[in-house]
């Protein structure tokens, strides 16, 4: 039993860290915008409670707040992500389609770049030896949990409100949302930046829990596996990013006896869902695929 | 800022900037016809470099499942670089068969073929992992790295050298390109290739095998990646398998700086990344690799269709 904890603990943690992540594309993708500038934001919380969690100049905070120092990690994520979200999804949200894809991707690059070379992200080695609130990786769950639960009770409220159907106004035709009144490029930034805070505040969270934050957390790749949640998973519902996530977070666990093929076997389950799941899990579920 | 700088600067752009423009191409062909990003180019550029490796050494590495196999022959560079290059325009025709063709008959949505081609380029990579290891390959020495330098000049007194890889890399690059110049503007197969990247219906119905058009576009676009791959791995040293990911998004920064599915712009995109990379100065240098996506951010701004692109028109 205890060796099952320690395994599939972290396993089911992670699905749930990076299903929130997969979430915080469908935000945009509500109001039809294809933004892959979640993983820079993740990565960025994950310096903010890195730096909190160890920089020695914030020793005195950390003994004063004690375990309370994590919700303040977090919020300084979120107001950090919800300021630099507005200032580039201002500028991005001009873009349209794949043109704002990449533009995002160029986002995730120059983060990348940049942690790679300041010095309070610790360079290529990164920030490692972060304070644990946790003795086990299971207990993480009472983290990720409420955010998860708060996300998707978040997109329940907005799917059946005026915010959330001016979205997917935008989403089903813009040019007929314009024309109706709507205010696309502002109903597009809140949507954008939603997006962004919750993968910040994921990233915060994220930080104890990997115990070290370097490049590697917010790379194309990373970027690219989020996508896949939600596509695979389907795009059009919030279930898709969490069934996406368990499948393909626990893919290679599933897979481990398979040694260094099964990141093949992942790429080959990747293409048959495109061609045979065209509308993702949720899809096929939903009976709605033909 | 010496004229001598000055001058090494702009042949380092130059060189480096004209391969990127070659490899960008691979991505731009496929987009003007299809619509669609391939991102298995990147892996296609790995492969590219790693067959000629394997053609021009006679050898299959030392780590991986085919460790120690060694090839009854061994090329010398030129030709290991055209039948590497061909061999990746095959890999390319493969990308399409698993990748596109399955979706484009289902009439799917551009973000799947993006996902599956994403799905063939994580095989690929893994696959070049299992069969090679994951170390750290690069070219042999003796193919280009102890040749003479091509010219050496004097400019104010300072030395500008002009290595003779950097020769080689501009030069092919602008075969490569003037060949495919040629091919879709003065042949009746690139008309045929154009009739289909305007419209596919159409050009079905005129008797084109657009299929089969598709399939040589991704073919030629295999061989451009193949090739550029290994003049970036000789020039750089060749390193694992994942040598082709960060270059793959680089080049996609080329196309959309020059405009999407624009054959000049590529070039042009290339071109200004190159150079504005060489240009960097020595003590921001090691924010080189972030060059391309700050250009192509601020290009998006000012004109989000592209150096060159053709203005996209709005649906009404």
């Amino acid at each position: 039993m205890e060796e099952f904890v320690a395994r599939y603990g972290f396993l089911f943690v992670a699905v749930v860290q990076q299903a929130l992540l997969g979430l915080s594309l469908y935000f945009p993708l509500m109001a039809g915008q294809l933004s892959l500038a979640s993983i820079g934001f993740y990565a960025l919380g994950g310096y903010v409670a890195a730096v909190m969690g160890t920089h020695p100049a914030l020793a005195p905070l950390r003994d004063a707040l004690g375990f309370m120092i994590y919700p303040v990690q977090w919020l300084a994520a979120l107001a950090l992500s919800v300021a630099l979200g507005v200032a580039l999804g201002y500028p991005a949200l001009r873009l349209r389609g794949i043109y704002l894809a990449l533009a995002t991707i160029a986002f995730v690059q120059v983060v990348g770049v940049a942690a790679l070379n300041m010095p309070v992200t610790g360079g290529a080695v990164g920030i490692f030896g972060i304070p644990q609130p946790f003795e086990s990786r299971l207990a993480y769950i009472w983290f990720f949990g409420p955010l998860l639960l708060l996300t998707l009770a978040l997109i329940h409220r907005l799917e059946r409100s005026g915010a959330g159907r001016l979205f997917f106004s935008i989403r089903e035709d813009e040019l007929a949302a314009r024309a109706m009144g709507v205010d696309v490029t502002f109903r597009k930034v809140q949507a954008f930046v939603t997006g962004c805070a919750l993968a910040g505040v994921t990233g915060a969270m994220s930080a104890p829990f990997l115990n070290t934050w370097n490049v590697r957390q917010g790379t194309f790749d990373a970027a690219v596996a989020c996508l896949a949640y939600v596509l695979i998973g389907g795009s059009r519902s919030k279930w898709g990013a969490l069934l996406g996530a368990a499948l393909l977070v626990s893919l290679p666990e599933i897979l481990r006896p398979l040694k260094d093929s099964r990141m093949i076997l992942n790429g080959v389950v990747l293409v048959l869902a495109c061609v045979y799941m065209p509308r993702g899990i949720a899809g096929l579920l939903s009976g709605r695929d033909k | 800022m010496s004229l001598a700088w000055f001058l090494q600067n702009l042949l380092n752009g130059l060189s480096i900037g004209s391969v990127y423009a070659v490899f960008a191409l691979g991505y731009t062909l496929v987009f003007s016809i299809l619509g669609i990003i391939n991102f298995a180019h990147g892996a296609v550029f790995t492969l590219g470099a790693y067959l000629t490796y394997v053609l021009a050494v006679g050898q299959f590495g030392l780590n991986g499942l085919l460790a120690g196999v060694a090839l009854p022959f061994k090329l010398p560079f030129v030709p290991a670089l055209l039948l590497g290059a061909a061999l990746s325009g095959l890999a390319g025709m493969a990308v399409e068969r698993l990748a596109f063709r399955p979706l484009r008959r289902r009439g799917a949505d551009a973000l799947l073929a993006l996902v599956s081609s994403l799905g063939v380029a994580l095989i690929l990579v893994n696959l070049i992992q299992y069969l090679f290891g994951a170390e750290i390959y690069s070219f042999p020495p003796d193919v280009f790295g102890s040749l003479p330098p091509a010219m050496i000049f004097k400019v104010g007194g300072k030395m500008v050298a002009v290595r003779t890889v950097q020769v080689i890399l501009f030069g092919v690059s602008l075969v490569m390109l003037l060949a495919l110049v040629w091919f879709i503007h003065y042949t009746v197969k690139g008309k045929a290739l154009r009739a289909t990247a305007e419209n596919p219906d159409t050009a079905a119905l005129l008797g084109i095998g657009v299929d089969t058009f598709i399939l040589g576009t991704f073919f030629i676009s295999g061989v451009l990646g193949g090739l550029s791959g290994t003049l970036i791995g000789v020039s750089f040293g060749l390193a694992g398998p994942y040598f082709g990911v960060a270059y793959g998004l680089k080049a996609l920064a080329v196309i959309v700086l020059g405009g999407l599915g624009s054959i000049p712009g590529a070039v042009v995109g290339g071109l200004v990344i190159g150079l504005a990379e060489a240009f960097l100065p020595p003590d921001m240098s090691s924010y080189k690799e972030a060059v391309a996506y700050v250009l192509l951010f601020a290009v998006l701004l000012v004109r989000p269709q592209g150096l060159l692109g053709a203005h996209v028109e709005q649906k009404v």
